[in-house]
């Protein structure tokens, strides 16, 4: 479920239905007690549907760069694969029908609702490991573990429209964890989350009106003070604001979709290459184990066999190297597009929340003065 | 798989057993910018090259030196080498002349690392973060640089004690490279050394831009490259 559904329309006219939609009319406050139905934030039918925000993944590159050689890691593919592989967790846990909106977001939402969050332990084109850890607008840890997998064959078959080829499994794992962990909690708690999340949302926005409705325990945990009043005024307009910054993490999120479906392909064909060269190493070193040579030791043979062992093992290394250069090469200009575009629509949501920020302290501070 | 520095430097002191590494600690730690600057483009100059027939001959005649004299043993005397020295030394001199075969050199450098460049070889890499020599390690061999005041260093351990080294020497006007290759092997007594010269070029730009993709493999233009 996306935040708007049905036919597309366009971005900005998104907004201004939004935005020319926030009451400004003044009324008293009624404030409800921490227990009382939270109506106020929530609907009934949400409580299946928590909202999801999936940040792009930390790529998992050591600081220590003598070390990316060892490990095999490759800087710049691992930051493309930082940003492609929570679009293939968004489409696993969309597929499943059991989420609300599931969004990948640039940077951690904190009070997203929920927030999957990831790291690339390992990716060498066979295998792929990621740490993941969830956790709601509450502070509760849904999941922190890893999962790995691995990586499916070329014509496996692929259930999303990109046609990327990844491992089905590692991704719906982390999808029955994540449903296990909502299994058991309560409606109340998934209530109260949902009510977190908007207060967690709105305190940040308007301190002054919103500073007061959660405690935080020293564990980081958050819990409701108080709610607010069912017609709160302020309530909508922060719902109306937190609309419009979804639509533009919609749109940040439709770029990542844009990004995937563009150098999936490419992707692939450099996960194949990556494949086949651990495949090719190991092969490699169990015959160099069984290997008996007849050229007598010390012999020119004996000797230009050991040195072109080396030699092959060298240039199937650098050739690897010079294939990862390729494939920047290609992704770059995509990549950069997409940056640009994501940092426009991000810059326009940093103006606009101090605009709004402002605003909404004002207004609060008339209701308030109105009232007294 | 490659493996870490420790293990690295247990390989140099015992793979090479009777052999003493070639690179010592000090040579694998510089402080500052990297002692000289080898890049470019490098064409070999045949006629300053060691002829290998001499060198041979320079060889055959130190192996005979290190043959003990029969009337004073435990001194060196000079005497006919044994046919499997001579076969060693054959072996190892034509190892040294294939290795040293490559006619151009292509090396880049930067902050971290030197690469150099050989047509129809493995291009040798030195890497240093933070002063410090890298190695790279595999169950095929062993390799470490160094820097040598301001010789650049690269040694390769092969297994049974099969090691090859080059010293890579700048002019002092920049526009001349020697190299030197010494092989050597637990088989053979003696090394076998052979010096390389290379004269500096500059490469004639070329009127296409071409890089390389995954997709398309080398895709090239004479205006700006569009994918």
């Amino acid at each position: 479920m996306r935040f708007i559904a049905g036919p597309r329309v366009p971005l900005l006219a998104q907004i201004a239905i939004l935005l020319i939609g926030m009451p400004l009319q003044l009324s008293a406050q009624e404030q409800l007690p921490a227990d009382a139905d939270a109506t106020a934030v929530t609907n009934a039918d949400r409580l299946e549907a928590i909202n999801v925000s999936i940040a792009v993944f930390d790529p998992g590159v050591p600081d220590d760069q003598s070390l990316h050689r060892d490990l095999q890691v490759f800087p710049r593919i691992r930051e493309i694969e930082a940003r492609l592989l929570p679009f293939v967790l968004r489409e696993a846990l969309a597929a499943t029908n059991s989420w609300g909106a599931v969004r990948v977001v640039p940077e951690p939402d904190i009070a997203a609702e929920l927030l999957v969050s990831g790291t690339i332990v390992r990716s060498d084109g066979e295998s792929l490991q990621l740490r993941i850890r969830a956790v709601d607008a509450s502070g509760r840890v849904w999941l922190d573990k890893e999962f790995g997998g691995v990586m499916a064959g070329k014509y496996a078959p692929s259930d999303n429209d990109s046609g990327v080829q990844v491992t089905p499994a590692l991704y719906e794992a982390i999808a029955d964890s994540l449903q296990q962990a909502r299994a058991q909690l309560d409606n109340k708690t998934l209530t109260n989350i949902v009510a977190i999340s908007l207060l967690r949302y709105a305190n940040a926005l308007a301190p002054t009106a919103f500073g007061d409705h959660l405690d935080r325990a020293a564990d980081g945990t958050f819990t409701i003070r108080r709610l607010p009043a069912r017609d709160d005024p302020m309530v909508e307009r922060i719902k109306r604001i937190r609309g419009a910054e979804y639509v533009i993490t919609d749109a940040v999120d439709e770029k990542f979709q844009e990004l995937h479906s563009e150098i999936a392909s490419i992707y692939d064909m450099w996960r194949e290459y990556r494949r086949k060269v651990v495949a090719y190493q190991t092969d490699n070193a169990k015959w160099l184990q069984n290997r008996r040579s007849d050229a007598p030791r010390g012999s020119y043979e004996a000797m230009v066999n050991l040195y072109d062992n080396y030699k092959m093992d060298r240039i199937t290394e650098q050739q690897q190297d010079s294939l990862a250069v390729a494939f920047n090469n290609e992704v770059g200009p995509t990549i950069a597009a997409m940056e640009a575009r994501v940092s426009e629509l991000e810059g326009w949501v940093d103006q606009q929340y101090a605009e709004w920020q402002r605003l909404l302290e004002e207004l609060f501070e008339v209701e308030t003065r109105l009232e007294q | 798989m490659k493996r870490t520095w420790s293990t690295l430097v247990l390989c140099l002191s015992m793979v090479g057993c009777s052999q003493n590494p070639v690179i010592d600690d000090e040579m694998m730690r510089f402080e500052g910018p990297m002692p000289a600057d080898l890049s470019g483009s490098w064409e070999r100059d045949y006629a300053l090259d060691d002829e290998i027939n001499a060198v041979l001959r320079q060889a055959y005649y130190s192996l005979s030196r290190t043959v003990p004299d029969q009337g004073y043993p435990g001194r060196p005397g000079v005497a006919a080498p044994s046919q499997k020295d001579i076969s060693s030394l054959m072996a190892l001199a034509r190892l040294a002349e294939l290795i040293t075969r490559p006619d151009e050199l292509t090396i880049s450098q930067n902050e971290h690392e030197v690469s150099i460049a050989r047509k129809d070889d493995f291009a040798m890499l030195c890497a240093f973060y933070d002063g410090v020599a890298k190695g790279i390690e595999s169950v095929y061999g062993t390799e470490i640089c160094g820097w040598d005041g301001q010789q650049l260093v690269s040694n390769l351990l092969l297994p049974d004690g099969l090691q090859v080294t080059h010293r890579f020497t700048i002019s002092a006007d920049r526009k001349q490279l020697r190299v030197v290759t010494t092989v050597s092997s637990s088989t053979s007594r003696i090394p076998f050394t052979l010096r390389r010269f290379y004269k500096k070029f500059d490469r004639p730009p070329s009127k296409f831009n071409c890089i390389e993709t995954l997709s398309m493999k080398r895709v090239c233009s004479t205006g700006e490259i569009e994918l």
